[in-house]
């Protein structure tokens, strides 16, 4: 790379220096970053940090995807700028992947500069739902899940409370920064062995379905998804990786619920 | 006739509000939360329309997947947020997360009891339930990118 090089000239008179070509890879690397700690699909990276590169006036980016990297390089008049960045996952959130494609736009259509994708990417604020509140909801999924099997009310009010406890659970680990295999093993643990007393009663018509439906809220549902529609468009190794991911989820939750049906079978009341 | 409008529409609203509590865990935003949760129920119940007509669950996954996949991309233009956003946690509600599990459950049974030849077969066709009505959400999902906006982005 030369050092020299202050500047040069384009067909439509745009000057980009190499600090320039610099900052805004940066700012890209940043965003691939963002949308891959957040969970979007690879085909998205790819595509909304090409848009960012060429709304900036640069020829293109290249981008390579691995599970827990990007590696990404600009091209400018010959002038390749290239930068890699670790990923930390950060789990699901669909608020900052669309609030980054959202600022995407705004460059595209020229209304946002560097500096100003810069300070809205430091800054992101994304709202996030309450706590409780979205216990509240996942558990009612739950329960619709168990209606949709054929479940009475016995069942519906069984399942909403049984997961909303296993869902309080999931969240107060997760907050504790646990491993997330490990989150998925307690709270499919717990959803289980709740779910069983129901079972050992016998209420309602078919009372297995409490404990099958409670821990469907762990259906690595996100992951799965986007292994599939990884390996459609073409991303077979990071499609791959996400697979395995999703695989491991479900079987340290299927490893949960083995081990609360042997105690709950200990203890005599299935 | 009656009945089965009636079983459509409790299943669509069921399968409405299972997605909109996957919607809020995955931090969906607000202005998406509706059309998560109509996506949702649309989907599931043409799902449940067509098992009722026998099709196989597989290819019933599918054609609403594809359907959900088609419907969401006027959407997505008109609001200018990302397909996935909302695609995903619509289609929750169809994800064979059961069979999923029976899969590992029977995996660690098989090991456990010893090897018989019912619960292997047990093993295979869940994992291959799984296997096949996941590549048929996703496939049908990826029909719209890649059949009709080969390599223009949709947003």
């Amino acid at each position: 790379m030369d050092d020299d090089v202050s500047g040069y000239i384009t067909n439509n008179n745009a000057v980009i220096s190499y600090e320039e070509q610099a900052a805004i890879t940066r700012v890209i690397a940043r965003v691939g970053q963002l949308l891959q700690a957040y969970n979007a699909e690879s085909r998205l990276i790819e595509q909304t940090t090409e848009r960012l590169g060429i709304a900036f006036g640069l020829e293109s980016v290249e981008i390579a995807l691995t599970s827990k990297a990007i590696i990404l390089t600009t091209r400018f008049n010959d002038h390749c700028v290239t930068t890699t960045r670790t990923m930390k996952a950060h789990g699901i959130d669909m608020g900052i992947v669309c609030e980054v494609q959202r600022i995407c736009i705004l460059a595209e259509r020229k209304i946002y500069d560097l500096d100003q994708i810069k300070t809205r990417l430091d800054n992101l604020d994304v709202p996030r739902y309450n706590a409780v509140l979205v216990a509240c909801f996942v558990a009612l999924s739950c329960a619709c899940f168990s209606h949709l099997f054929g479940g009475d009310n016995i069942i519906f009010i069984c399942t909403w409370l049984t997961s909303f406890i296993a869902m309080r659970i999931r969240q107060w680990l997760t907050q504790l920064h646990h491993n997330l295999l490990t989150v998925f093993f307690i709270t499919a643990f717990f959803a289980t062995f709740i779910g069983s007393f129901a079972t050992g009663f016998g209420w309602g018509n078919n009372p297995e379905l409490i404990m099958i439906t409670s821990v469907l809220q762990l259906v690595p549902g996100f992951p799965l998804i986007n292994a599939v529609s990884d390996m459609v468009k073409g991303h077979v190794t990071i499609g791959m990786a996400r697979w395995m991911t999703a695989t491991l989820l479900t079987l340290s939750s299927a490893l949960g619920i083995v081990l609360a049906v042997q105690l709950a079978l200990l203890g005599g009341w299935l | 006739m009656n009945t089965l409008l009636m079983m459509l529409v409790d299943d669509a609203v069921f399968a409405g509000i299972a997605a909109f509590g996957f919607a809020l865990l995955f931090n969906v935003p607000r202005q998406a939360l509706l059309a998560c949760v109509l996506f949702a129920a649309s989907a599931h119940a043409i799902r449940s329309l067509l098992l009722h007509f026998n099709v196989p669950i597989e290819w019933a996954s599918f054609i609403a997947a594809t359907l959900l996949g088609l419907a969401t991309v006027p959407w997505s233009r008109r609001v200018v947020i990302p397909r996935p956003v909302v695609t995903v946690a619509a289609i929750i509600p169809m994800i064979p997360g059961v069979y999923a599990y029976k899969t590992m459950t029977g995996l660690m049974t098989l090991h456990h009891q010893g090897y018989s030849v019912e619960l292997q077969q047990q093993v295979v066709e869940n994992g291959l339930l799984t296997l096949f009505i996941l590549t048929g959400l996703s496939f049908g999902l990826a029909i719209a990118p890649v059949l009709v906006y080969r390599n223009k982005p949709i947003v």
